[in-house]
């Protein structure tokens, strides 16, 4: 049992606001033998300050810079220790300081909840927060190996070598306690590669089917192939600053909050605890559940849900002022590694009550068109998990989103074109589609974005309002 | 000073369009210590199973601990060892059939995880079954890899229970 202090649930206070102001990606492939990592550190480093509508030279903007955070998730894929070091400099940032962060999955959540600190306790008025990840140095089954290396190695990580297999058994008893269809498992998996089809930066977009999800090869039962996300090289970042100079930087300043949570790296260690509510929950609304968990020897948050995930919405909601995150959000970018785990989030950051997460997809609510569309940057399972990245690329779709330039950034065909013809697609380019369509949602002022490591050991969430 | 050799091995070009890319070998060995825990990794090639619990009497929580802990996360004094009584039943909390491995796994495939719920546990760690079909709520009883043991958490499997069939 958790049992929390009286300080431990405090709400986190910035010391002053914290803006995002610009966002910049990298294509993301499965292979990129065109560009070494600090390369495609430039190619995002320069998105962001010159494809933003920055009011400021982007010469000048870099010279407002005071800091920089760089995330990637494993020294082992890169096989360059202070890779920072070459990015920095490759950048033109040196002295600056920098600092480097790992925390697994939630590397690129955990990178920008740092820059944020420097803003909001005033180290830096201008930060760069940078993820990376070059996954393709080693093959697909090595790459397997050294992820699952993030899990216990002493007691789990010789039970399979793939992470696949500490989600899949998430997925039996979640399916097994809440009547989970695989239907709805395969719509998660549909519905975001079907988001990614719109993106020029996507990995593994497409057009399936559900029939054609649960056709797909076993990874580890139940878990088929669509239903896992891809390795990736690739490059995110984002530009926070202090309020002063998100006026003076650009038209369309958002406000960021920031909030993270952790728990065991072993499920095998979670104990059954009580349910921290968030503001919308009504006290006494899991009771019966819990008592019910408790007559079966079982437990929550269990195998079933993410502490760390409704930890970090327990503190971010309340740090934004949230009162119901499904009235008040305008959408949200989720860290669908896998189907399950997207499932799996819907309840513990309180987009539905514990038990009927399925229904935030079979509602059409996740949906684009629906009441709070998630992933529609095609997520993790259709464009990216370049895993230092994620969080960061997750949080630029946000901001992209709520500053109205979805369009420019996924529907100019310069960028299409750019990026048409290098790594995987090379010689047989992914073109603008002729059916492209915008996922703009239309007057969004409001976004949230979870990043999540481990089975659950660190989650940050991000929520981004627009200020103007 | 003299001249100074090569006396590496060239790298291998695997592909030279859109960038140049060659091959880096590596052959590695860790030395990794169980610290603490020996004991737990010891005791599996004995057929014996232990798990550790805290003895503060001021501290809440007093079950066993499988993987083991040195120490007590939650009032920090060091826990004692306690060997699990034979025979050693369990019951399947979840599981998934592993079809796709990743580099070096050292268990023949398509095999269950499991993750077992032992009663007196404070968690369900996680293990394989030697054989049969698994289902959530079915006993299984520990085995120990005695022969040629592998010196891991390998060393210890789980077996359907006889004669014991789902009511």
């Amino acid at each position: 049992m958790i049992k929390f202090g009286k300080g431990n649930l405090r709400i986190p206070k910035w010391q002053r606001p914290v803006y995002a102001v610009a966002g910049g990606l990298t294509p993301y492939r499965k292979k990129m033998p065109e560009y070494n990592i600090s390369e495609l550190a430039m190619i995002a480093f320069r998105q962001m300050l010159e494809d933003n509508d920055l009011k400021l030279d982007p010469l000048e903007v870099k010279g407002l810079l005071n800091y920089a955070v760089y995330g990637a998730f494993a020294d082992h894929f890169q096989d360059q220790l202070l890779c920072e070091a070459k990015v920095h400099d490759y950048l033109g940032l040196d002295p600056l300081y920098n600092t480097g962060i790992k925390t697994g999955g939630a590397t690129g959540g955990s990178t920008v909840l740092n820059a944020a600190m420097a803003i909001a306790s005033g180290y830096a008025d201008v930060a760069l927060a940078m993820g990376w990840e070059r996954m393709d140095e080693v093959d697909t089954k090595t790459g397997n190996f050294y992820i699952s290396t993030a899990a216990c190695k002493d007691f789990e990580t010789r039970l399979a070598r793939i992470y696949a297999s500490y989600y899949a058994p998430m997925a039996r008893r979640f399916s097994w306690k809440y009547n989970l269809s695989e239907e709805t498992r395969a719509k998660v998996a549909v519905k975001n590669r079907l988001y990614a089809y719109y993106s020029p930066y996507a990995q593994q977009a497409g057009k399936h089917t559900v029939e054609e999800v649960l056709q797909g090869k076993i990874i580890c039962d139940p878990l088929r192939v669509l239903e896992c996300c891809a390795m990736s090289v690739g490059v995110a970042c984002m530009l926070l600053c202090s309020e002063e100079m998100a006026y003076k930087l650009t038209d369309k300043p958002c406000e960021l909050f920031m909030a993270g949570g952790t728990h065991t790296l072993r499920v095998a260690d979670r104990r059954h605890m009580e349910i921290p509510l968030l503001p919308h929950e009504i006290p006494g609304m899991y009771d019966a559940v819990l008592r019910e968990m408790e007559e079966k020897g079982d437990r929550w948050p269990g195998f079933e849900s993410f502490l760390a995930a409704r930890f970090a919405a327990y503190l971010a909601y309340r740090m934004a002022g949230i009162q119901n995150p499904l009235e008040e959000l305008d959408l949200v970018e989720l860290h669908d590694a896998f189907t399950i785990s997207d499932i799996q989030t819907y309840g513990d950051i309180g987009l539905r009550p514990y038990g009927q997460e399925a229904d935030y997809i079979e509602s059409g609510d996740a949906y684009f068109g629906g009441k709070l569309p998630s992933n529609l940057s095609g997520g993790l399972l259709g464009t990216m998990h370049a895993v230092g990245a994620t969080g960061i690329f997750s949080g630029v779709e946000c901001l992209w989103q709520i500053q109205g330039k979805y369009d420019k950034f996924h529907g100019d065909p310069k960028i299409w074109d750019r990026w048409a013809d290098i790594g995987e697609y090379k010689g047989k380019p992914r073109r603008k589609p002729d059916d492209w369509i915008s996922l703009q949602v239309p007057n969004a002022r409001q976004a949230a974005w979870v990043s999540h490591a481990g089975v659950g050991s660190h989650v940050t969430m991000g929520i981004l309002r627009r200020a103007i | 000073m003299k001249k100074v050799r090569f006396i590496g091995k060239p790298s291998k070009v695997e592909q030279e369009k859109p960038g140049m890319v060659v091959e880096w070998p590596r052959t590695l060995i860790h030395h990794h210590t169980y610290g603490q825990l020996s004991k737990f990794f010891e005791g599996l090639k004995e057929e014996k199973l232990f798990a550790t619990r805290c003895v503060n009497p001021a501290c809440f929580n007093k079950r066993l601990w499988i993987p083991p802990r040195a120490d007590c996360p939650d009032c920090h004094q060091p826990m004692e060892w306690q060997e699990l009584p034979k025979p050693i039943i369990g019951e399947i909390f979840t599981f998934t059939r592993i079809e796709y491995p990743g580099e070096g796994i050292e268990l023949s495939t398509p095999y269950y995880q499991i993750d077992v719920r032992i009663p007196g546990l404070t968690t369900i760690p996680k293990g394989y079954l030697l054989y049969g079909e698994p289902y959530i709520g079915m006993k299984v009883k520990a085995g120990f890899r005695t022969k040629n043991p592998t010196n891991t958490i390998l060393d210890l499997y789980w077996v359907p229970v006889k004669n014991w069939s789902k009511k």
